[in-house]
């Protein structure tokens, strides 16, 4: 935990915060010795003036208290909120930054709540050292000290109340943790429950299952009440218990006390003060057992934040980058390409080829799991090969900075993905500069401009994530997206799969009447023959091996596994005359 | 504890997650239309622990009233040891020699064993209430939330297709968690402090009513930090949450479109917007964690003044006689405890409010209109062949334009229906009409010549069957959900079901066979595997008429061809509608509805429709564009 604070706040601000923290605490600890001089030498001696005194040294006392306190929460709340800022800014940069791979190894999802619920974690746990952590050992020495100069003799009544206090907290802790535990996943079913019944609302009225959803739910709600009653009926003996824990150490304070006093072992002054610093001393003693219960969970999220930092990209910057040269024309090679994800015990390609020209088109298809999307994803060096090389113009895409490459590439992921904000940032997203124009024109290609004509044009608001937007015009609306970047190699990811065949068709008519889309090499991954039937070659994927390349016709003839895929799709009859 | 004040901050991240009791500082802004409405309402719902309910009051309050007058007690106590102490000196300063002040121990033993019985009747009171009030809050949220659940039966798929589900959800369990917090804690809380708060002025009256003013004086200060300072915190809190659920959108959105990011070199900026935010972030959260932990001090520091002069004041008057040592002392511990229960009332405020504005939306889904069940006077039609007609349908949804104005058709048993269309054309629509998710606006819609209206959904859905891209499939055993399809399925039914569409292949390859629990992201299986176990669930259902999307999406050929073949199958002598995709399919239709823009525009089969030269011919030669001969 302390490795994730390093150099990301301010050492004098820590330093600042435990001084101001340590003068509250000694001021705090100062009243009661000014309470019980105020009763011993002046309400017993009757000593009106110096009780006057001894009253406005008090009030100072508190104000410098307050003042103390003052600067050391300004510090804490400055101090944590500033870990908490830098954390997530420090995630979120490496983050981006990280390739597939490593994105690969931790998920999205876990990604997502490490940058936030890890980091408010940390946040909140670190205000609460700044002040309780330090606080409560602070005080419990002090109050300790005070409290045996008092009256060494009383002290012993703490080592009675403090085991005890220990012990309870303890047995509480030993049966309220697991239930605690335990609520969390019940939580969680209970939500994925009532959840599963509205995604699966239609399915479950069309079975007429209501009844069963309605006891399946039950059946988590009930479990989870009675997980729930059994947790706070523990903690329900918490908070009276240690009210009469304290209460019994007062008791005991006066009855001790009141021996030592009548023995003429201690003036009554100082019984009063000790009670005091009793209070103080179980009060922390309570504090640090609250903050042991925040350490594990916090350094639960330090390890995983930390696990994001350890990562280190396997995807290198050249040394010396190579230049694009602005007016070679487009090319794309795949030279042998051996590759394999990181680990794995079988290269998950193997001896792909392919060489394009400007105005090609590549398409490759396949199986799931053929190896299709892999491929595309060495194209923008999202991973590197193992042996052989991707060639984009003519330059290896590893010997050229990757803000280089990425500029030659537009790409259409196989999920699009929009982002909220307005149509036309998300258009402008790879080309800052393209006029509205030209942005109406990729959307004529994409077949996106009916329906976006039909909303708020350019200004069409986009929800988070596009859910306002059906899958098939997502899809469209991402390949306008690309068109508008001018680039060397289009990739499409299987973008076409979400729209119907007509669409499909239209969509890749277009494409090849564009001008700019014309000087540029055209990657296609599809499922549908008819989608990749046209392209100047075809790569035919199984299981990482290529298995065929060539044109339509050629697979056609003589690549049984290409043939195989085309019988699949359009054999007549094939699904009603079983 | 100001830092428990804000624990509830510390999961803003998941709206479905944060959990537990204990309302944390409500954000302002979250008030309730009709509050007191709403109250009641809620504790109609608790009329069943009536008298559980003024047990747990009467014991809070009891054990507060202890609780509230052991200091004045304790005090005696130390008068003693004073009244001791000083006829001892004054004893000693007569010349007396002695051992021990004369101190009346037998005194204070009564006094103190009076005190353990108060304390702990208290806290066993206040055991017991606690406990009591678990059981009442938790079975109270348990009977709301399965309300919530029964009504989720009875609204009509409308409701569902205009409310989010993240809205639904966070009804169903933010709200419902607020609730449960709100009566587990803050009910008692509001009794006890209201008790401590009369009870602590009531002794401090009872003991000087002058140290008492003193005392009062202190909390007009504490009303102004708690009515200045802490609405400005709160202030600092709603704009901490609103750019943190901003933030955490840029974060969800970047790193799922993180290869969108990456290919279009878009990291630089992504990242000034996110630090944009993440300032904008840290101004709000510093000042809101500074404000609100300086509540604390505050009162302490107000506390204190009031402790310093009723110290003052009262030590002169002890000096003077006219009051005892104890109670001071006493008087002293009430000056250090008055602050408390203002304070928390004062929190408590804001989470009751927040609690009641969340008990509304709660009752707002209850409220809604379920279904309605409107039979319609049109004559049963006896001697119809067709299996299904529609005639003069009209239809639209709500709000919204007219689809169908008059639509007819006549469906035999056994014929397959296609509906082709292009993507969005609203083939769902036909969906929701078969099976009555919605129903028709004009027109009847007729099963086997009886009008859909006029029967019951569960008694019409019993007749169909669906298979659809989306594949539903829910958290449980493979078996479990293959019995999905109809209840009184036997183990050999849904055995058979299994082999006919292939599924029985790959699960006895899972290691737990059709015990395998699918998981809510259902990565143990694969999509197409999901789709095959849809075909199955349908094969146990064995219904007359069938509802199938074709569309297969990210499945291998493998498995495709699988679903072809089961398909096929479970297609075979039943009537069909198919959403399809497959150009055999639609050309063995004995009937395709062709829409677009949600209605149907052409009807007739394959050849008639093509002669017909219109939409579908379009649709159909679209697909050899690119000039290549599959």
């Amino acid at each position: 935990m302390i490795k994730i604070a390093k150099n990301r706040v301010s050492v004098w601000a820590v330093i600042g915060a435990v001084l101001f923290m340590i003068g509250q605490v000694v001021t705090n600890l100062y009243l009661p010795n000014l309470t019980s001089d105020l009763v011993n030498d002046g309400v017993a001696k009757g000593d009106v003036s110096y009780i006057w005194s001894v009253g406005g040294k008090m009030l100072l006392v508190s104000l410098l208290a307050v003042i103390f306190a003052f600067g050391n929460v300004l510090l804490a709340a400055r101090t944590s909120q500033t870990l908490g800022k830098n954390l997530r800014r420090d995630i979120y940069q490496k983050v981006l930054n990280m390739s597939d791979d490593e994105f690969d190894q931790v998920g999205t999802s876990s990604l997502i709540t490490r940058t936030t619920n890890d980091v408010i974690q940390i946040q909140n746990v670190a205000m609460v050292a700044l002040r309780m952590m330090i606080m409560a050992p602070i005080t419990l020495i002090g109050a300790s000290f005070m409290a045996y100069q008092k009256d060494a003799q009383l002290t012993s009544i703490f080592i009675v109340v403090i085991p005890i206090i220990v012990v309870f907290i303890g047995i509480i802790m030993y049966f309220a943790v697991p239930l605690f535990k335990a609520m969390q996943t019940k939580t969680d079913k209970l939500n994925l429950v009532f959840r599963e019944g509205l995604t699966g609302v239609r399915v479950i009225r069309a079975f007429v299952r209501d009844n069963f959803e309605q006891n399946r739910f039950d059946g988590v709600n009930r479990d989870y009440t009675n997980n729930a009653r059994k947790v706070f009926s523990i903690m329900a003996a918490m908070f009276p218990v240690m009210t009469l824990v304290m209460s019994g150490t007062n008791i005991a304070i006066t009855w001790f006390g009141g021996h030592l006093i009548a023995n003429q072992a201690m003036p009554i002054g100082n019984m009063i003060a000790f009670m005091t610093y009793a209070m103080q001393i179980l009060m922390s003693f309570m504090m640090l057992a609250m903050v042991f219960v925040f350490i594990p969970r916090a350094q639960a999220s330090a390890d995983r934040i930390q696990k994001v930092f350890d990562l280190k990209t396997r995807i290198l910057e050249p040394k010396d980058p190579k230049k694009f040269s602005t007016d070679e024309p487009a090319q794309l090679d795949f030279d042998d390409v051996v590759f394999r994800y990181h680990g794995a015990e079988k290269p998950a390609l193997i001896d792909v080829h392919a060489h394009m020209k400007a105005g090609q088109t590549l398409a490759i298809i396949g199986g799931t799991g053929s190896g299709k999307s892999t491929l595309i994803n060495l194209i923008p060096r999202f991973y590197d090969v193992e042996q052989g090389a991707v060639r984009v113009n003519g330059l290896n895409v590893e010997s050229v900075s990757k803000h280089d490459l990425q500029d030659q590439i537009a790409l259409v992921p196989q999920k699009a993905v929009l982002f909220k904000g307005s149509l036309r940032d998300n258009l402008l997203y790879g080309n800052a500069q393209a006029t509205d124009d030209e942005l109406w024109h990729a959307l004529e290609i994409a077949q996106a401009a009916d329906f976006i004509r039909e909303s708020d044009g350019l200004d069409t608001f986009v929800e988070q994530g596009g859910d306002n937007f059906s899958g098939g015009q997502k899809q469209r609306l991402a390949i306008a997206r690309a068109l508008v970047k001018k680039a060397s190699v289009y990739i499409f990811d299987d973008s076409f799969s979400a729209l119907d065949f007509k669409t499909d068709a239209l969509l890749r008519q277009a494409l090849r009447q564009d001008k700019t889309v014309n000087q540029a090499i055209i990657v296609i991954v599809g499922q549908r023959v008819s989608t990749v039937a046209d392209a100047d070659q075809i790569i035919v994927l199984e299981d990482g091996k290529m298995v065929g390349l060539g044109t339509h016709q050629e697979l056609k003839e003589n690549n049984e596994v290409y043939r195989e895929i085309v019988d699949s799709q359009i054999k007549e009859g094939s699904a009603s005359n079983e | 504890m100001s830092e428990q004040n804000n624990r509830s901050n510390s999961h803003p991240a998941r709206p479905m997650g944060g959990h537990g009791p204990g309302g944390g500082m409500a954000l302002p802004g979250e008030k309730a239309k009709n509050f007191w409405g709403t109250v009641g309402r809620l504790f109609n719902y608790m009329a069943k622990y009536r008298i559980a309910l003024v047990i747990v009051m009467i014991f809070a309050v009891g054990s507060q009233i202890l609780q509230v007058q052991t200091p004045k007690i304790l005090g005696k106590a130390t008068t003693e040891l004073f009244k001791g102490v000083m006829s001892g000196t004054a004893m000693q300063k007569a010349g007396i020699a002695m051992k021990e002040y004369p101190i009346d121990f037998t005194k204070i033993e009564s006094i103190i064993m009076t005190v353990i019985m108060m304390y702990v009747a208290s806290a066993l009171l206040n055991f017991i209430m606690q406990f009591m009030m678990t059981r009442i809050s938790q079975e109270t949220v348990y009977r709301l939330r399965r309300e919530m659940k029964a009504k989720m039966k009875t609204l009509p798929i409308n409701y569902y297709d205009t409310h989010s589900n993240g809205d639904i959800m966070s009804r169903a369990i933010n709200d419902m968690d607020n609730i449960a917090g709100t009566l587990q804690q803050s009910l008692t809380q509001l009794i006890q402090s209201t008790v401590m708060f009369i009870g602590t002025l009531w002794m401090m009256l009872t003991i000087s009513w002058q140290l008492t003013l003193v005392a009062i004086a202190t909390i007009p200060l504490s009303l102004v930090v708690v009515g200045v300072v802490a609405p400005r915190s709160q202030r600092f809190f709603a704009a901490q949450q609103k750019s943190l659920g901003l933030l955490n959108n840029q974060i969800e959105e970047n790193y799922a479109g993180h290869i969108i990011n990456r290919s279009f070199n878009h990291e630089t900026q992504a990242i000034s917007e996110f630090n944009e935010e993440n300032e904008r972030l840290y101004a709000a959260s510093w000042k809101a964690q500074m404000i609100s932990g300086l509540i604390m001090p505050l009162m302490t520091f107000i506390n204190n003044l009031g402790y310093v002069f009723v110290g003052v004041l009262g030590g002169i008057q002890v000096a003077n006689g006219s009051m005892s040592l104890g109670d001071v002392q006493a008087f002293l511990q009430y000056t250090q405890q008055f602050s408390q229960p203002i304070t928390q009332l004062a929190n408590l405020t804001n989470t009751i409010q927040a609690t009641v504005a969340s008990a509304e939306r709660v009752f707002e889904v209850l409220d809604e209109d379920d279904m309605t069940d409107d039979q319609v006077d049109l004559p049963d039609v006896a001697a119809s062949k067709d299996i299904l007609t529609m005639a003069h349908v009209k239809f639209g949804y709500q709000g919204k334009d007219l689809l169908m104005t008059d639509y007819n058709l006549a469906v035999k048993p056994g014929q397959m229906i296609a509906i082709v269309g292009p993507t969005g054309a609203g083939k769902t629509t036909i969906i929701n009409l078969l099976e009555r998710f919605y129903d028709v606006a004009g027109g009847s819609i007729r099963l086997k010549g009886v009008d859909t209206r006029n029967m019951k959904r569960e008694d019409l859905r019993r007749h169909f069957a669906m298979v659809l891209q989306d594949t539903w499939l829910f958290t449980g055993t493979i078996y479990d959900n293959l019995k999905y399809g109809r209840e009184d399925a036997t183990h050999d039914e849904i055995i058979a079901a299994a082999k006919a569409a292939h599924v029985d292949e790959f699960v006895r390859q899972l290691p737990d066979g059709y015990d395998t629990v699918l998981n809510e992201e259902a990565s143990n299986i694969s999509q197409g595997q999901r789709q095959l176990l849809t075909i199955a669930r349908a094969f146990v259902a064995d219904p007359e008429i069938l509802i199938l999307d074709e569309a297969t999406s990210s499945v291998d050929t493998r498995t495709e061809l699988h679903i072809q073949h089961a398909m096929g199958r479970l297609l075979k002598g039943r009537t069909s509608f198919v959403v399809a995709h497959r150009l055999s399919t639609i050309r063995d239709a004995d009937n395709i509805l062709v829409m677009n823009h949600g209605s149907i525009v052409e009807t007739g089969n394959h050849d008639q429709l093509m002669a017909k030269q219109g939409f579908y011919a379009d649709l159909y030669n679209s697909q050899f564009t690119g000039n290549v001969e599959i």
